[in-house]
């Protein structure tokens, strides 16, 4: 049986629909990222689950039974957001514990909970700080700490490390996953950053115009997008979508004029013979040469902008479309300065095939 | 296009201060910036680093030392005077013309023909994909299309030296990328000598030649992105460049029989494994007994098959706490004793795994003082062993 169940959700606001029949189930313990830009209806949806609003259709399970008549403190539901929204006045023990104290857990029992929680966040050394003493990172953390320390059944979380710096949401990606496991809690963890959606979800769910455009793992997700908006939002650097017609050869294999390079499209279908289509290509899955490579296109490499562990190359093809590749650090290339002719391999195995109109992909099944 | 120099320049915005030293704003920085170069002044806020091209912009006096461009001291004209373009926060673009004349209208008033400042606009439009904006008035457009105007217009001047404050700090994501690669093209194929300020070390290494890294308004190094990822100066600049940055442990070193050995440890203090060097890693003032801060790079401590074989360490294992593919990279969260230790990978390493043989090769390894935290010896300058990079099983 299914932990959290969503079924057939549904919100308008005025004749906008933000929520537009949402239904999935989700397993105890499982972490579900729901990723979208802003103004998709993310909050919408976590309000909806939590009870603070009520949809205007569909039914909300837990454990098999309906919540719908239970308020927001009476569902087992835990929410944290952005804001840290944390009392202004308690000290971060007693923002802490005033999920416990509602519920009349006895003082010893408090103080040994708030502790053990604040020990795992890393925050035991400032629970006698008023909020307005706390960086926006151990803000967060204490707001974690409130929304954890009763155990909740289900915790929702709103784009948590949407306000910390850079440094500490960094490590909080890297802490969150042991933290989730630890409580065994179900979580929605809901972000605009596409980096957490693949780090924290064991299934991350696309949510555009108010529907799961894509719910699935995020290897899936990132290897097998649904269409093109999907593929856009996950990656830095960006897919390339070049625009092409295959057509078929004389033997009936597909080739196709890749940015004005004749290629062949190996495991294509008869049917994308003469349709518009945008062969999708991650800059990862392009490698580039200083010397010429059978098969390789040959095109300008126009500049190098080294990016973390990697390189974004900008590259310049035959008919002067742009393409971005990554390459490793170590890359020989990757000094380069300059303008400078250099040969790319493309491995259409795994270059993804959308039709141009709908965007829709042209691999799924 | 000129070479732009700044000798010994110090900023004190109050002077009534007493204690003269705390009161520097810019520290006695000197650079030596080459014709065509493109250099990042990069920092945390209140480091220096916006004082520093404001004085070369000339929006802020200069309380001693010298600024020149080329062999000309310009620290002493009026901002008009000193032939550089800048695109500033809060340099607002003119509310009452449209885009294409905010863009044009330095190259009108320095004389260029008409057709001239046409086809430049044009040009840099393309470039910065604002064709579409181009008959719009300023206030009708988003943030980052305004940030992209102000460097149109900054871009589109002839200029001895570009002064960029922030550029790209608001891109839309599906346009940064390239637009960092093109802004960097159209930079090396001009020559255009431009110093540009960010808090955002991708910025800074994308785009520049050499980086200047700033705190409290010290010059703490300048040099390529090479250089601060592989040699940084100190243990400032190891714990604030790099995504992630460093892994720091403390480190003593050991003398046994000939062979020299680091004894790691947390920074609580807690044994976790020992390094044995090569004996050609030798540096100046080495001695038994010597601490350190060590530094462990994340992108060359390797994992998986084959990690030990170019190790210092023997049979070091950690339990994975996280482990997040990114697409094209994967980011591993481990436990080492009471250390927390990130490794990242270009490969994808199988989730079921909770323990990992890590390898500690000779080019992950820094070493700085205890006491001064100054960089003793950078493990990328010694020969590499011939592995191929740590690859994982994809």
């Amino acid at each position: 049986m299914s932990h959290l169940a969503l079924n057939r959700v549904s919100k308008k606001f005025g004749a906008r629909k933000i929520l537009d029949d949402i239904s999935f189930e989700m397993k105890r313990g499982e972490t579900l990222v729901v990723f979208g830009p802003s103004g998709v209806g993310k909050t919408t949806l976590l309000r909806a689950i939590s009870g603070i609003m009520d949809p205007d259709e569909g039914d909300v399970l837990l454990n098999g039974r309906s919540v719908m008549d239970k308020g927001p403190e009476t569902r087992g539901v835990a929410m944290a957001f952005q804001n840290f929204a944390l009392y202004p006045h308690m000290t971060a023990t007693e923002n802490i514990a005033s999920p416990l104290r509602s519920r009349g857990v006895s003082e010893s029992e408090i103080q040994s909970k708030v502790k053990e929680v604040a020990k795992l966040l890393r925050i035991d050394h400032v629970l006698s700080h008023l909020p307005r003493q706390l960086s926006n990172g151990q803000k967060q953390r204490t707001s974690l700490a409130r929304s954890l320390v009763h155990n909740p059944e289900v915790l929702l979380l709103d784009d948590p490390l949407r306000n910390v710096d850079a440094k500490v949401r960094y490590e909080m990606r890297l802490e969150l996953p042991r933290l989730f496991k630890r409580f065994q809690t179900t979580v929605i963890y809901v972000t605009q950053d596409y980096k957490e959606a693949m780090a924290l979800g064991d299934r991350c769910g696309v949510l555009l115009d108010g529907r799961f455009q894509q719910l699935d793992t995020p290897a899936q997700v990132y290897r097998h997008p649904k269409d093109t908006r999907v593929a856009n939002l996950f990656g830095d650097p960006p897919i390339n979508l070049v625009p092409t017609r295959p057509s078929k050869m004389p033997d009936g294999s597909l080739h196709t004029n890749l940015a004005g390079h004749e290629m062949a499209m190996p495991d294509a279908r008869h049917e994308w013979a003469g349709r518009d289509c945008l062969i999708g290509l991650r800059p990862e899955h392009i490698a580039l040469h200083a010397t010429p490579q059978p098969g390789a296109m040959q095109v300008e490499l126009e500049a190098v902008t080294p990016f973390s562990v990697r390189n974004v190359m900008l590259l310049r093809a035959p008919d002067g479309t742009e393409i971005l590749a990554s390459t490793p650090e170590d890359h020989p290339l990757h000094n380069a300065r300059g303008q400078q002719r250099v040969w790319a391999s493309i491995d259409m195995k795994r270059a993804l095939v959308f039709d141009r109109q709908t965007g829709a992909s042209l691999l799924a099944a | 296009m000129a070479s732009l120099t700044l000798e010994h320049v110090c900023k004190r915005y109050d002077s009534s201060k007493k204690n003269q030293d705390e009161a520097l704003a810019v520290n006695d920085v000197s650079l030596d910036i080459q014709d065509g170069e493109i250099i990042g002044l990069l920092g945390s806020s209140g480091c220096g680093k916006t004082s520093t091209l404001r004085m070369i912009a000339g929006f802020e006096s200069v309380t001693s030392g010298s600024i020149r461009i080329g062999t000309k001291q310009i620290n002493l004209l009026k901002p008009a005077e000193r032939n550089v373009a800048m695109a500033f926060e809060g340099y607002a673009l003119y509310p009452p013309l449209t885009v294409s004349q905010n863009i044009a209208f330095s190259l009108l008033r320095s004389h260029a023909s008409k057709e001239k400042a046409q086809a430049r606009v044009k040009e840099i439009a393309d470039l910065l994909e604002i064709n579409d904006l181009l008959e719009l008035y300023p206030p009708l457009l988003s943030g980052g299309q305004q940030q992209r105007v102000s460097l149109a217009r900054a871009l589109a001047r002839d200029a001895d030296v570009y002064l960029l404050d922030e550029p790209m700090s608001q891109l839309e994501p599906l346009l940064r990328a390239k637009l960092r690669a093109r802004i960097k093209e159209h930079l090396i194929a001009r020559k255009m000598t431009s110093v540009f300020v960010t808090h955002d070390q991708t910025e800074a290494v994308a785009l520049a030649d050499r980086i200047a890294v700033m705190s409290d308004g010290v010059l703490q190094q300048f040099g390529s992105p090479d250089d601060l990822k592989e040699r940084p100066a100190n243990l400032f600049v190891a714990s604030f460049i790099g995504e992630p940055p460093m892994n720091l442990f403390r480190a003593s070193l050991r003398i046994d029989s000939g062979r020299n050995l680091l004894d790691v440890t947390s920074d609580k203090g807690q044994a976790l494994f020992q390094i044995a060097l090569p004996a050609q890693a030798r540096w100046s003032g080495m001695a038994a007994g010597q601490k350190f801060h060590l530094g462990l790079r994340p992108h060359r401590v390797r994992v998986g098959e084959g990690a030990a074989a170019t190790s210092m360490t023997a049979g070091l294992t950690a339990k994975v706490v996280s482990n997040h593919w990114l697409g094209d990279q994967t980011h591993l969260g481990l436990e080492i004793g009471d250390a927390f230790v990130v490794v990242v990978t270009d490969g994808e390493l199988s989730h079921a795994q909770d323990q990992v043989t890590l390898g500690v090769p000779i080019e992950s390894l820094h070493l700085f003082d205890a006491a001064t935290t100054q960089a003793v010896f950078h493990g990328p300058d010694m020969p590499r062993a011939e592995q191929p990079r740590h690859r994982v099983a994809a």
